[in-house]
């Protein structure tokens, strides 16, 4: 492939060219887009207004898109049924294009100057964090309806509340229960743990790690690797040659379809698949790995369609009419579920005074979409995740019992087809 | 040894598809001092429809880059005429401004009309492999690998056997001597930049099998092919293969031997430790900046 003369396909190199090549490199490494929010803030009228920072553009724009979708339908819903307190709900959303400076802008900007009644939290661990210290700097309740990193609780805050039934490493509790309700011959010997240098996905499965280990599953594998990872089949040819029983993969999406994609080219089929979220995608997670691969595939999720929760079956008819008949994604049913809860506050106290709603968040359970939440000292919830399991094409519940759609669970996986 | 093997061979598998990424952005940098940081764009905007294409026709989304590689060419020849060549002569900052502003224009339609979902194609081999002994080769792998190589060199050819690609050298070496002789500097130009959007025809459909995407995915795929040119030495289409190959064999070396955590910092390790000895990259050349300007 190389030619005869290397140099003539070359082109002169000066230092100003290295320059910019070189700072473009690092700029585009390093920021992503960056966004103005938007302008237009109205002196408060009599709206309530509350304001959300979102990632709609960059890495997590799907997420944050979703959770818009949430936020707007639990709006449309509220205002409808006359508004809170009696006062019409006002969202004002901006967006901070996936960027933890940006978050920081938007929310010290929306507190302290369009001087925002209330705000509701953003999207992932990495923006969440940011984002509740300025919550906290400037004594505004912050209802987050996803981050459940560890380190969000470390912080001491309490003005932080967490809108889902668990934190990141109490996730997978309820698929160890399982595997511990198992008879000992059916239970997974190994196990192969590779996970995305997540804050969303590692303490699932290092916790997972652990406690499957207390019962005796022997770990032959355990990986992390970055956000950035494109190619798995090296990674899908390390476990084969371990032969797991059980993988379990902390995926946020297009890893997990990655990597059944090379586990299937390579041939190895587990046991048992559990991955973290991945799975959670319908129809985007089908269509990547094939609909007749999905079959046995675990994954745990903090809300389900089908779940019999005050609420839910309006959501879900609400957020089918905005769009075009869609089912909501388990990002816009968290963003609803947080702002159940910072509703259900405002009315328990009657006001808007942050103080008061959050030690009354602090005191009382909520009922969501997401089922019952309530919160200690720190924030973090104290409630179970939900086990699912894809089953001929579809997604049914299958753990904890009293929420479960069916009492069928595919075991051991059937290999690929 | 056979996962050494097994490594090596999916390393250049995968570098062979980066190197074909990356020809269209060195190639444009080469002629024209344009860095072209709507090449990721272009590739994720062809794997959405390749995507749409072998959705709606189930033609394979390999051979649909018949179909859009000369849209993409059609439409860098657009690009240059009504846009890019209005900088010309403006120092290169201005075109990574330019082509940014290009990257959230697509990112942004691909928004709207797309929506903002992974996808990926999924052809009847994408899962299958070729089984030789011990080692796997991933059919959607290898029949990547192959377009590439055929693009590559019909691109070599191309440039090095025709007039128009001795023109498009010629620009690249020397504008006001290619000016000189004859060589119209604007018209080759644009078609120094539609080949090089046209190269992401190929990619882009390729991409659109290997990798799931979403109208976000282009900053990833920028940087990664950013990464390689510098390696390579920004301009030179050698180099852009070697970069592509290093970074293909760092990714699976790393995993194997170490964690893939690491293979992102090793790739740019290497970078770092080629510039040290070779400012230019592995295969560019240094003029004396008194001698060019």
């Amino acid at each position: 492939m190389a030619g005869r003369s290397t140099r003539s396909w070359s082109t002169p190199l000066t230092s100003g060219k290295w320059a910019v090549a070189v700072a473009a490199l690092v700029a585009l490494v390093a920021t992503g887009c960056q966004q103005k929010p938007s302008e237009g803030a109205k002196d408060s009228g009599k709206p309530i207004v509350i304001g959300i920072s979102l990632p709609l553009t960059g890495d997590f724009s799907q997420p944050g898109g979703e959770a818009k979708r949430g936020y707007e339908v639990w709006r449309d819903l509220v205002n409808a049924g006359g508004g809170v307190l009696g006062r019409k709900v006002e969202l004002k959303i901006v967006d901070d294009a996936s960027n933890q400076d940006t978050v920081v802008a938007d929310y010290t900007k929306l507190i302290t100057q369009d001087k925002v009644d209330l705000i509701l939290g953003t999207f992932s661990s990495l923006l969440n964090y940011p984002a509740s210290a300025v919550a906290e700097k400037n004594g505004m309740v912050f209802v987050e309806p996803a981050g459940g990193a560890p380190k969000m609780f470390e912080q001491g805050f309490k003005n932080l509340f967490f809108a889902q039934p668990a934190t990141a490493p109490h996730q997978a509790d309820v698929f160890v229960e399982w595997i511990k309700s198992l008879a000992e011959a059916d239970r997974p010997k190994t196990a192969a743990y590779p996970t995305q240098d997540d804050p969303f996905t590692r303490p699932v499965i290092e916790s997972m790690q652990k406690q499957l280990e207390e019962i005796g599953v022997r770990t032959v594998f355990a990986q992390v690797y970055p956000a950035e990872t494109t190619n798995f089949q090296t990674i899908a040819s390390s476990m084969r040659s371990k032969r797991p029983d059980l993988i379990a993969q902390g995926a946020v999406f297009e890893d997990g379809v990655g990597l059944v994609r090379s586990l299937k080219q390579l041939g190895y089929s587990p046991k048992i698949l559990f991955q973290t979220s991945a799975p959670s995608n319908s129809s985007q997670y089908s269509d990547g790995i094939g609909v007749q691969n999905t079959e046995g595939v675990f994954y745990t999720v903090s809300w389900h369609d089908q779940a019999k929760t005050p609420q839910n079956k309006e959501f879900v008819e609400a957020y089918g009419k905005a769009y075009n008949n869609a089912s909501p994604a388990e990002d816009a049913a968290d963003a609803f579920a947080a702002a159940q809860v910072l509703q259900a506050a405002v009315e328990g106290v009657k006001s808007l005074d942050q103080k008061k709603i959050s030690e009354w968040l602090h005191s009382n359970t909520v009922q969501t979409i997401l089922g019952p939440l309530s919160w200690n000292e720190k924030g973090e919830p104290q409630g179970k995740f939900i086990l699912a399991q894809w089953q001929s094409g579809r997604v049914q519940v299958v753990g904890p019992a009293e929420a479960a759609t069916t009492q069928n669970i595919v075991h051991p996986k059937p290999g690929w087809k | 040894m056979a996962s050494l093997l097994q490594a090596v061979i999916l390393g250049l598998l995968i570098g062979g598809v980066y190197a074909l990424m990356a020809s269209g952005l060195t190639l444009i940098f080469g002629v024209m001092n344009i860095i072209n940081v709507a090449q990721g764009a272009f590739l994720v905007l062809v794997a959405m429809l390749t995507w749409w294409i072998w959705r709606e026709t189930g033609l394979d989304p390999i051979l649909a880059s018949v179909i859009t590689t000369p849209l993409m060419f059609g439409l860098g020849w657009l690009l240059h005429r009504t846009l890019i060549a209005r900088i010309r002569g403006s120092s290169p900052s201005m075109s990574v401004l330019l082509t940014f502003g290009l990257a959230l224009t697509i990112e942004g339609v691909l928004n709207v009309t797309a929506g903002n979902k992974f996808k990926s194609a999924a052809p009847g081999y994408f899962e299958e492999s070729y089984q030789i002994g011990p080692i796997s080769l991933p059919k959607p792998q290898v029949y990547g690998f192959l377009a590439a190589a055929v693009v590559l060199a019909v691109l070599y050819l191309v440039l090095a056997r025709t007039w128009t690609g001795r023109a498009i050298r010629a620009c690249s070496q020397n504008p006001s001597g290619a000016a000189l002789v004859g060589v119209g500097a604007t018209s080759t130009a644009a078609l120094a930049f539609a080949l090089g959007t046209a190269t992401a025809g190929v990619g882009g459909s390729i991409l659109s099998v290997l990798y799931p995407f979403f109208p976000a995915s282009h900053y990833d795929w920028i940087s990664r092919l950013l990464g390689i040119i510098v390696l390579g030495g920004m301009g030179s289409l050698p180099g852009a293969l070697i970069g592509a190959l290093v970074l293909g064999l760092a990714e699976t070396l790393t995993a194997t031997y170490g964690s893939l955590r690491w293979s992102t910092l090793v790739f740019y390790l290497v970078i770092m430790l080629v510039l040290l000895v070779r400012p230019q990259g592995l295969f560019g050349y240094r003029l004396r900046e008194d001698a060019v300007t």
